[in-house]
């Protein structure tokens, strides 16, 4: 395991008297990828932006390479930072740009000649040096604000929601290529969005926000398979998540019926919420099942059907491969590993039940048109 | 579609363009009619342009006091337009309404004013007699002049600085900041740069008036040193000479366009090459 290159330690924020992040603690080491996910408002750029220093938090300190940095200004620290939006200097041309932070540096011409030059090589602009940044598209000022912060051989990198504004199809190619570029320079990231997937796809270690705590840190399969409360839960993936007692280790009570588990170390009768993914509900036929119910709605996904199944007034979401009319009567069965117990918490009742499936889906639209995605006509063949 | 959408423009524009042609249009043409013509048989000639030559000194004078003007007010007006920028909103609108005050009076008066402080028995030196000092020999000097031409003129270089750095993105500096500029290089390698626009039309702005201006030479200036708008002026008053006004005018005008030329490619060197 690496060292550890940034720690965070208590980290409390107040803009006005108003509190924006508390409590935060984070280790991030060396070479890792960090993102930080969570809704927009959360507290991500204010965490992105204190680790940079364009920010002093309230309390708390900032710790780079074990050294107390809290009141560093930014061009002091060993840190470059990809801005939401990329802030390229307009004045400057594609070569000029990349070349910024080197001739802050006073570096011999020849040097930085030669170290923008395979910068842009990597990001693939080789041939761009000369364009204006105003004539590029969104992807190519996205690599160009990449090579320009990598130019510098920074310890650290952030990068707040690099890719928002990128169409879908860029996106995927451009989450590719910083994990490769990521690798190949062996460069600590830490990366924040809004996108459980981009975060699932591309970290090392996800930690979770939301209104300005950390929710939960872990790799993403941790996060993914063991949400530690009812938001991670819902945040991350679909979730049906049902209020049960645990009665000993390994046997849970919901839905009236005691199913075996594999978690334990609860108290006895404990109340706790329990998470079913959707895609690990299997249904049977009628007579066979554990929990029986009728469907009400039917969804074709592509790779699934995803249906909402009424169960004396609690809707599940159930995914599965084969078709089932709506208003049939089904029953599904759940096997111990595809349950997952979380203590109870403040978010516990908020999520899970897809009697608002609606509302739940127009809560997602908001939060997206929240960061007011730019969109963006990519012009064709990037390359 | 695109055919009414012209009409429209057309429709629009049109009592501009109308305006632009009777008020413009026309007056230069009478410029360059009595510039090419003679005064007593009306004939072509290029006689009145030949005829300016000896007046070339007071050509360079004109042009070297409104360049030091123009300078003194990037200078001044600079920071005065990064402090009002970098204020709170509410405070902006007071300070830019305090910029613009002085030129809600009338710009005779206020040159006056000068004249009655600046006087060889004005308010200031018999301020510095009473402590013993004096008197100087502050009117009737080029320092007068040039000090006529900023304080008249600073308001029109202060605004467009102001309004080129409201709109300065901060996250601009703060990328320069992360590429390891300290707060002096953030100013020379990003806001200066960024702020070339503003400073180009400030000086048009602060040049083109002071270069022609005659009011504020005739009554700070000496009167040895008279400049072209003063001449110009006296062509069509005193010596009665429309002619050599005209050629005098003409000459002046195209100085001012080389000049902005020149200035304008300066400007352009810092910008990126647009392919
Ligand atoms: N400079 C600031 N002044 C006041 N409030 C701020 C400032 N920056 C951020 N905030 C507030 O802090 C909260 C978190 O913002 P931010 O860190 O940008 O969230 P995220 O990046 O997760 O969307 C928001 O409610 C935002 O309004
Ligand atoms: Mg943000």
């Amino acid at each position: 395991m690496e060292k550890e290159l940034i720690r965070l330690a208590d980290i409390a924020m107040q803009f006005d008297g108003e509190e924006v992040l508390r409590s935060i603690n984070l280790t991030v080491r060396d070479k890792e990828f960090v993102t930080l996910l969570g809704p927009s408002g959360c507290g991500k750029t204010t965490t992105l932006r204190i680790i940079g220093g364009f920010e002093t938090p309230t309390s708390g300190e900032v710790y780079f390479d074990g050294e107390c940095i809290t009141n560093l200004p930014p061009y002091k620290r060993k840190v470059n930072t990809i801005f939401q939006r990329y802030a390229l200097f307009p004045h400057l041309n594609v070569f000029e740009n990349v070349a910024f932070g080197l001739r802050i540096q006073k570096l011999p011409e020849e040097e930085i000649r030669s170290r923008v030059l395979e910068m842009l090589a990597l990001v693939n602009l080789k041939g761009y040096e000369r364009r204006s940044t105003d004539a590029l598209s969104g992807g190519q000022q996205q690599r160009v604000a990449i090579a320009r912060a990598l130019v510098c051989r920074p310890r650290l990198l952030l990068l707040d929601e690099p890719l928002g504004a990128l169409d879908l199809r860029l996106r995927k190619d451009m989450q590719a290529e910083l994990k490769r570029i990521q690798q190949q320079l062996g460069i600590t990231f830490v990366y924040v969005t809004h996108d459980q997937e981009e975060a699932l796809a591309m970290s090392d270690t996800v930690v979770v926000m939301d209104k300005g705590r950390i929710q939960q840190i872990g790799t993403p399969e941790d996060i993914y398979n063991e949400p530690q409360n009812a938001f991670v839960a819902d945040f991350i993936g679909e979730s049906n998540i049902i209020d049960g007692i645990m009665h000993e280790d390994r046997l849970v009570e919901f839905c009236g019926r005691k199913f075996a588990c594999l978690d334990g170390g609860f108290e006895k009768r404990e109340n706790v919420d329990v998470v079913i993914r959707p895609e690990d509900i299997d249904i049977i036929p009628y007579q066979n099942g554990h929990i029986k119910g009728t469907v009400t709605s039917v969804t074709f996904k592509g790779v699934h059907y995803e249906f909402i199944i009424d169960v004396d007034g609690f809707k599940w979401m159930v995914q599965s491969t084969d078709y089932r009319e709506l208003g049939s009567e089904v029953a599904f069965i759940i096997e111990p590993d595809a349950i997952h117990i979380m203590k109870k918490s403040e978010y516990s009742g908020m999520f899970g039940d897809y009697s608002t499936y609606s509302e739940a889906y127009d809560r997602d639209i908001r939060e997206f048109d929240g960061e007011e995605p730019q969109e963006e006509k990519q012009y064709e063949a990037e390359e | 579609m695109k055919r009414r959408n012209n009409v429209f423009k057309l429709l629009l524009s049109g009592p501009y363009l109308i305006w632009m042609a009777i008020f413009v249009l026309v007056p230069m043409g009478m410029v360059l009619y009595f510039a090419l013509t003679d005064p007593d048989t009306g004939r072509f000639t290029l006689d009145n342009l030949m005829g300016i030559e000896e007046f070339l000194p007071v050509f360079g004078e004109s042009v070297w006091l409104a360049a030091v003007s123009a300078l003194l007010c990037i200078v001044i007006a600079y920071p005065v337009a990064y402090v009002i920028a970098k204020a709170a909103p509410s405070r902006q609108r007071v300070l830019i309404l305090l910029v613009m005050l002085p030129m809600c009076m009338s710009f005779l008066l206020r040159t006056l004013a000068w004249v009655a402080l600046l006087e060889d028995t004005g308010i200031l030196n018999r301020l510095l007699g009473s402590l013993g000092i004096g008197p100087l020999k502050l009117i009737r000097t080029r320092g007068a002049v040039i000090l006529g031409m900023v304080y008249n003129y600073l308001p029109y270089m202060i605004m467009p600085l102001y309004s080129v750095l409201t709109k300065l993105d901060r996250r601009l500096i703060e990328a320069a900041e992360d590429l390891g500029c300290s707060g002096t290089q953030v100013f020379f390698k990003v806001i200066l740069p960024l702020s070339a626009p503003g400073i180009i039309s400030g000086t048009t702005m602060v040049f083109v008036p002071a270069v022609s201006t005659f009011y504020i030479s005739k009554k700070l200036g000496s009167s040895g040193t008279a400049l072209i708008g003063d001449l110009i002026e006296s062509q069509f008053k005193q010596s009665y000479n429309p002619n050599l006004g005209a050629a005098m005018s003409l000459v002046l005008m195209v100085m001012i366009f080389i000049c902005m030329g020149i200035m304008n490619r300066f400007a352009g060197q810092d910008e990126v090459s647009r392919i």
